[in-house]
């Protein structure tokens, strides 16, 4: 695979295509740039679904939006490759105490690894996504940049790609904001138009719930709410493997009326650490080096960085260690298992990386 | 925003030439044979359609009806007035295994056709009764002594006369005499695979119950026969008029009826005249070819199949990639069932012959007819064999 395309000539691009509006106008966008399009749609959950990359719905739509724009489209079965990398590990880190985030994970094993290598072996030169994140060409090397539309950028959860896949890749619609997005579908008379955004996690139907899921697969136990500080009992929760660490509700409030915050979850000693919200506030957060990524240039020790923890959270300023990040303003602590991404200092809208954030 | 290519100019320039294509996935459904778009664009204009009504016009339908009917019953070896006029192979396999009132039990075999399946697993929870899987060899044939301790008195038997992806032909014959030489059972037989291919008259004898599709014969879709003894109590699945002697109700398709016989007609021809045998030895002379292909294992090498199926494996190769590839050369081929969702699953009938889940997922199923063209099986032979290298690692 050569340059990225898009601006350098037509290329033969697989186009994933969720059945969404976004990735329904990234293939709008890339047959009206010219290149060879043709869709795909991954088959990634045989279980109830409500909406969002796995129903059969989701699957027709991504069908007949293909009919529509005249491109051929297939679809594959990769339920397998699901189970084993995002729902496994996910009910595996509740069961630890951890908060995974399924998507990054879909996005590193199934979108930009199986289906990459089965782009490459089935001879496209691309492979493209209709996530809201930008692909830059600078100083010789494919960046990911946010979104120009901030409020559904989605670079967060692209952040654990390395230059070489980004090279492989197109996000078409990374230069367009959600109304403009929609405003291609429509030009095209495509269904997806109008159609709702997906949200929450694909594979957990609404009457299901994440608790009724994780209950299915694993234990879940009560726990005791005891105070960091004196180790003092405050309470219980009838599911520990539910709480997330820097959540509030449902964890009662203390002497002063303050909700207490989850610091830690403890399933072996059956118990969730809780503290007041300020004694609660870190200013380090830990990585697995092992799972640290460099998307474009990778960060110094010591270099300033803004970090994002959260899929929509907001950028916070670090400076950069070997295995830990050191914030300058404190913050609610951080979930074991949370991605964090790491966005230039200085072109806020640059990622430079990201890796799992540990104990 | 810049021009748009019109999409009808897309979809012609990235569809492989005309010549060059190959329907390889009769199996899923025929091409239409003419003769019965000609018959059936006949009987559309022959006036109204249904055939029920106290006027000529009824009447004239009604006689058309009977005369597809007479024709189908004779092509199957049955009595017209037991055949049961469907909307397709799926309810009539339903009726069949719905219909019966009070069996002890309902059995079907491991690699029955989802239709059968579910149909069996209602007709089960319905009845309260037990459901029974009958297990079968690694070459996909019944295991006749593993049936004859499984299946009990009064049960409800449901197996296919051939399989949908492997082709495998299956003992009907000695497994009706065997399970009626001392007890008394109702067999039904789903002979949808098998319809193009064998003749059912000679299979009807050993069975009560049997289930044809229009379009896997090169008839119309959306056309079914349940075949049923007259006498034969069986309680309609979809209520309404007394249509079909109150065994289906709903207005008869008489063009439909009528696409249906002509099409079995010229499967019989074209038994008669041995170009059955003759698609056989094609089908062989491309497995040989194939099949030297590294790695490459044909299923069920060692089971009489139905003339036109060509089933094979590549372990580490993916179904959906090779379909990818033949698509792009103009080779229509499957994985094996074909899904609505287009996802190909790893399919049951392998994994029931004790296949592993690796070579399962790397099936490939072509599947060709009488009408495949000298120039379509050398395409095949040239093109399989180098897409699967492509692929393989």
């Amino acid at each position: 695979m050569g340059e990225p395309g898009g601006r350098l000539g037509a290329v033969n691009v697989l186009v994933a295509m969720s059945g969404g509006v976004d990735s329904s106008s990234a293939a709008a966008l890339l047959l009206e740039q010219g290149h060879q399009v043709t869709g795909v749609t991954l088959r990634l959950w045989g279980g109830p679904s409500d909406a969002g990359c796995c129903s059969v719905s989701d699957v027709e739509d991504a069908r007949q939006v293909a009919a529509e724009l005249g491109i051929d489209h297939h679809v594959f079965n990769m339920s397998e490759e699901f189970e084993t990398h995002v729902v496994a590990p996910y009910v595996a880190e509740h069961a630890a105490g951890r908060t995974p985030n399924p998507c990054i994970e879909c996005n590193r094993h199934l979108k930009f690894t199986a289906l990459l290598a089965a782009a490459d072996r089935l001879g496209f030169d691309r492979l493209a996504t209709g996530h809201h994140a930008r692909i830059v060409v600078a100083d010789g090397g494919a960046q990911l940049w946010r979104g120009v539309d901030s409020a559904k950028d989605q670079s967060y959860v692209l952040s654990m790609l390395t230059p070489a896949k980004l090279d492989r890749v197109m996000l078409p619609i990374g230069e367009l904001t959600k109304a403009e997005v929609r405003a291609v579908a429509v030009s095209h008379g495509l269904r997806t138009a109008a159609k709702a955004e997906s949200q929450d996690t694909c594979f957990i139907s609404s009457s299901i719930g994440r608790r009724g899921f994780l209950a299915e697969r694993t234990d879940l136990t009560p726990g005791a709410l005891v105070e960091r500080e004196s180790g003092d009992v405050v309470g219980e929760v009838a599911h520990l493997q539910l709480v997330t660490v820097g959540q509030r509700k449902g964890l009662g409030v203390d002497a002063l009326g303050q909700h207490r915050v989850a610091v830690a979850i403890d399933p072996v000693g059956h118990r969730v650490l809780v503290a007041a919200p300020d004694e609660a506030l870190v200013d380090q957060v830990r990585f697995d080096q092992g799972s640290l990524t460099w998307t474009g240039l990778p960060l110094l020790p010591g270099e300033p960085t803004l970090v994002q923890m959260r899929s929509h959270g907001e950028p916070r300023l670090a400076t950069f260690a070997e295995a830990a990040l050191h914030l300058v303003d404190p913050v609610d602590p951080v979930a074991p298992g949370q991605t964090v991404a790491f966005y230039d200092s200085v072109e806020p809208d640059r990622v430079r990386g990201s890796a799992v954030v540990i104990p | 925003m810049s021009e748009c290519t019109s999409s009808a100019t897309r979809r012609r320039s990235s569809l492989p030439d005309e010549a060059a294509s190959v329907f390889a996935d009769h199996a899923a459904g025929a091409p239409l044979r003419p003769a019965v778009a000609a018959a059936m664009v006949a009987a559309l204009n022959g006036g109204p359609p249904n055939p029920s009504g106290a006027h000529r016009a009824a009447r004239s339908a009604a006689m058309v009806l009977d005369g597809a009917r007479r024709r189908i019953a004779d092509e199957l070896g049955a009595d017209a007035a037991d055949v049961v006029l469907t909307g397709g192979g799926t309810e009539s396999c339903a009726l069949g295994l719905l219909g019966p009132r009070n069996p002890s039990a309902v059995c079907i075999s491991a690699i029955e056709h989802v239709a059968v399946r579910r149909a069996a697993e209602v007709a089960a929870a319905r009845r309260g009764v037990e459901l029974i899987v009958l297990p079968v060899d690694s070459q996909g044939r019944f295991d006749l002594e593993a049936a004859l301790a499984l299946v009990p008195d009064g049960a409800l038997v449901s197996v296919m006369a051939a399989n949908n992806e492997t082709g495998v032909i299956e003992p009907i014959a000695e497994l009706s005499r065997a399970l009626r030489a001392d007890r008394s059972i109702l067999l039904h037989c789903d002979a949808i695979a098998a319809a193009p291919f064998s003749s059912i008259a000679e299979l009807w004898p050993d069975v009560d119950l049997l289930s044809i599709a229009g379009h896997k014969v090169g008839g119309p879709p959306g056309v079914g026969v349940l075949v049923a003894s007259r006498d034969l109590d069986l309680e309609a699945i979809v209520p309404g008029g007394s249509q079909e002697s109150g065994r289906r109700a709903g207005t008869q398709d008489v063009a439909g009826a009528t696409g249906l016989a002509v099409a079995l007609e010229e499967v019989a021809r074209e038994r008669q005249l041995g170009q059955i045998a003759e698609l056989a030895h094609r089908r062989d002379v491309l497995a040989k070819a194939l099949s030297s292909s590294p790695g490459v294992a044909i299923t069920s090498d060692g089971a009489d199949r139905l003339a036109g199926h060509l089933h094979l494996t590549l372990p580490g190769v993916r179904s959906e990639e090779v379909l990818v590839l033949l698509d792009r050369a103009g080779i229509a081929a499957s994985a094996g069932a074909a899904c609505a969702s287009g996802a190909p699953e790893t399919s049951q009938v392998l994994l029931a012959m004790g296949m592993d889940e690796r070579r399962a997922r790397s099936a490939l199923r072509l599947t060709m007819g009488v009408s495949t063209t000298s120039a379509a099986w050398d395409r095949l032979a040239e093109v399989v064999p180098e897409v699967l290298s492509s692929l393989a690692r």
